[in-house]
């Protein structure tokens, strides 16, 4: 019994472990939670859907489109709408992001309803070993996961724009006096942050079903995962992904499934009251 | 039509009751609460179970719902010790996500999604059916009027002017020895038995209260309301309740007009055009509509050369 749970933990942290390097890495240009990162995952998984179910093309090509589908959506949605409220304080920013989530929502909305949907895909039998089950598709979405983990450490770390980033996050003002253009690559972030979030959306629509809320009822998860292991750093992203992942599956064992989405909540409210700078993260020094 | 009218503006009272609670823990202390709805939601269940199950007296129930909102919003203040702004608003969503899955999860209490029936309403025996809702009405509006009062005494105070320099800055209020986290809590707590009052009537009122109606959406209207009119200043918010709740509402009738559109579609492009309004608001009008007015040392004449250059840097 808490086998299975532990690979649905597995499953359950590789969804959100993308996404939470992605709201890291714009936590750290933007200086803000977006709460708009849920909808931008369901703005991929709909364009993975149109793609897919509505255009008849086979799933890794939907799921390509849906990367850079999103990537587009997202960095418009910086253009639009945070590029010029630069500057305003957080909590502003933090409204704003708030209703964007709300518009952006209730556009798909209104072309596709609140039906819920999948992917057309040919069913396929669960993989079982030792009592243990787990299907074709969850095992590409934890393969993945891992794939894109490695691939962000590589760019963070050995690429040039990758240290820009770096820098660009740690210091803004600073990495400019340096000869960094700086707006190139913030939008070369967000650029990033979409295509993950468009994954995401695709891995949603595999794993769970496809529908407007979606994306909102990963929010928390990806807040819980970014903010437990420090938010701001991709690789605390991860580790706090997979404990999450792991947490909301076992609380199963002790509260009724229906609780779920809770427990991301009751995680951060602990954590920030026992490690108010998360697993990994450094102590923000205030002046 | 006016029977409609009569319910809309008992609706836009329970949103200014919101939108005053709101605006005296963001607008006036800068404390971030996305929870509106969770405390809502409190006041709404505490009354009706106590009145459904223990069958208690309407006005006490009422009174318990002030209380619980009272004790939540403390519990959750403390949370703020530690915590910045922006982690506030995540703790505070979960606290209102958090109370909406128990009503709906704890179905043999709450009755969970069927929705909790209520018969129990203030004063029913007193009045006919006819003008009940302007009875109603009256008592929601004096209930407006006495938050309205107690906010709008809280922020003339010298405790008012210590919110807001807590708002403005934490560490210069506590260097100047304000006990900056009693503050907090106090009006936190003030904050949410004010929204359990506005949680009771609205049980009372309605008398079938389910889960769904708490979604964070509310949180948006409240914030919009507060935004509208102007953080920090009373009078505006009113207004600005007004306009949102004419925004929600009055676009029920673009069906009229709008004939292709099927009623799904009609409430999200209501919500659309709140999100698009919202945005559009804090980006030319940060300030709000009626923004809050600024201090001047006009009348202190020790002070003539001083300039007024204490413009808050929003």
């Amino acid at each position: 019994m808490s086998g299975q749970l532990i690979i649905n933990g597995i499953v359950n942290a590789s969804l959100i472990a993308p996404p939470a390097i992605a709201f890291s890495l714009l936590f750290g240009i933007l200086r803000f939670p977006n709460f708009a990162i849920g909808a931008y995952v369901t703005v991929g998984a709909f364009i993975a859907y149109a793609l897919n179910v509505g255009a008849g093309m086979p799933m890794w090509v939907a799921g390509l489109g849906a990367m850079a589908g999103t990537a587009v959506v997202v960095w418009l949605s910086d253009v639009l709408v945070f590029k010029p409220m630069r500057g305003h304080t957080p909590v502003t920013l933090l409204v704003v992001s708030i209703a964007l989530a709300l518009i952006i929502e209730h556009v798909i909305r209104l072309f596709y309803g609140a039906d819920v949907r999948g992917f057309d895909l040919p069913l396929e039998r669960p993989i079982k070993f030792a009592g243990l089950r787990i299907t074709g598709e969850q095992i590409d979405i934890i393969v993945m996961t891992i794939v894109i983990g490695i691939a962000i450490h590589l760019l963070l770390q050995y690429t040039r724009i990758g240290k820009a980033m770096r820098a660009t996050a740690d210091n803004e003002t600073l990495a400019e006096v340096r000869g960094i253009n700086t707006s190139y690559v913030i939008a070369f972030t967000w650029f990033i942050c979409g295509a993950l979030f468009g994954l995401t959306g695709v891995f949603a629509g595999l794993d769970l079903v496809i529908e407007p809320l979606v994306g909102w009822y990963l929010t928390i998860p990806i807040f819980a995962a970014a903010i437990l292991g420090g938010i701001g750093s991709p690789y605390g992203a991860m580790l706090g992904a997979l404990l999450v992942g792991l947490a909301e599956e076992l609380t199963v064992l002790v509260l009724p499934s229906s609780y779920k989405i809770g427990v991301g909540f009751v995680i951060i409210a602990v954590l920030l009251l026992i490690r108010p700078h998360g697993l990994l993260g450094q102590p923000e020094i205030k002046k | 039509m006016s029977a409609y009218l009569i319910s809309m503006a008992t609706f836009v009272g329970f949103f200014m009751i919101l939108a005053l609670a709101l605006n005296l823990q963001w607008g006036m202390t800068g404390m971030v609460n996305f929870g509106i709805a969770g405390f809502y939601a409190l006041g709404a269940y505490t009354s009706g179970l106590l009145s459904v199950k223990l069958g208690w007296p309407v006005g006490i129930t009422i009174a318990m719902s002030c209380v619980t909102g009272l004790i939540a919003g403390g519990l959750v203040a403390l949370l703020s010790m530690r915590l910045r702004e922006d982690y506030l608003a995540i703790v505070t969503l979960g606290f209102g996500e958090i109370v909406r899955l128990i009503a709906l999860n704890e179905d043999q209490i709450t009755e969970g999604p069927r929705g909790l029936k209520i018969d129990a309403r203030p004063f029913a025996d007193m009045f006919d059916r006819e003008t009940y809702p302007l009875v109603y009405l009256g008592l929601v509006a004096a209930a407006v009027a006495v938050v309205f009062v107690i906010v709008e005494c809280i922020r003339r105070s010298p405790m008012g002017r210590t919110l807001r320099a807590i708002r403005e800055d934490d560490v210069v209020a506590e260097v100047l020895g304000k006990n900056v986290l009693r503050h907090r809590v106090q009006v936190f707590a003030l904050g949410g038995a004010f929204m359990g009052l506005a949680g009771a009537l609205y049980a009372h009122y309605v008398q079938n209260i389910s889960p769904e109606v708490f979604m964070p959406m509310v949180a948006i209207f409240i914030w919009m309301s507060v935004i509208v009119g102007g953080a920090g200043n009373n009078w505006g918010l009113l207004l600005g309740a007004g306009v949102v709740m004419t925004i929600l509402e009055g676009s029920r009738f673009m069906g009229d007009f709008i004939d292709f559109l099927d009623a799904e579609q009609l409430s999200a492009i209501r919500i659309i055009v709140i999100g698009v309004l919202l945005i559009a608001i804090l980006r030319v009008r940060p300030r709000g509509l009626i923004p809050e007015p600024k201090f001047s040392f006009a009348t202190s004449t020790t002070q003539q050369e001083r300039q007024p250059s204490t413009e808050n840097a929003k």
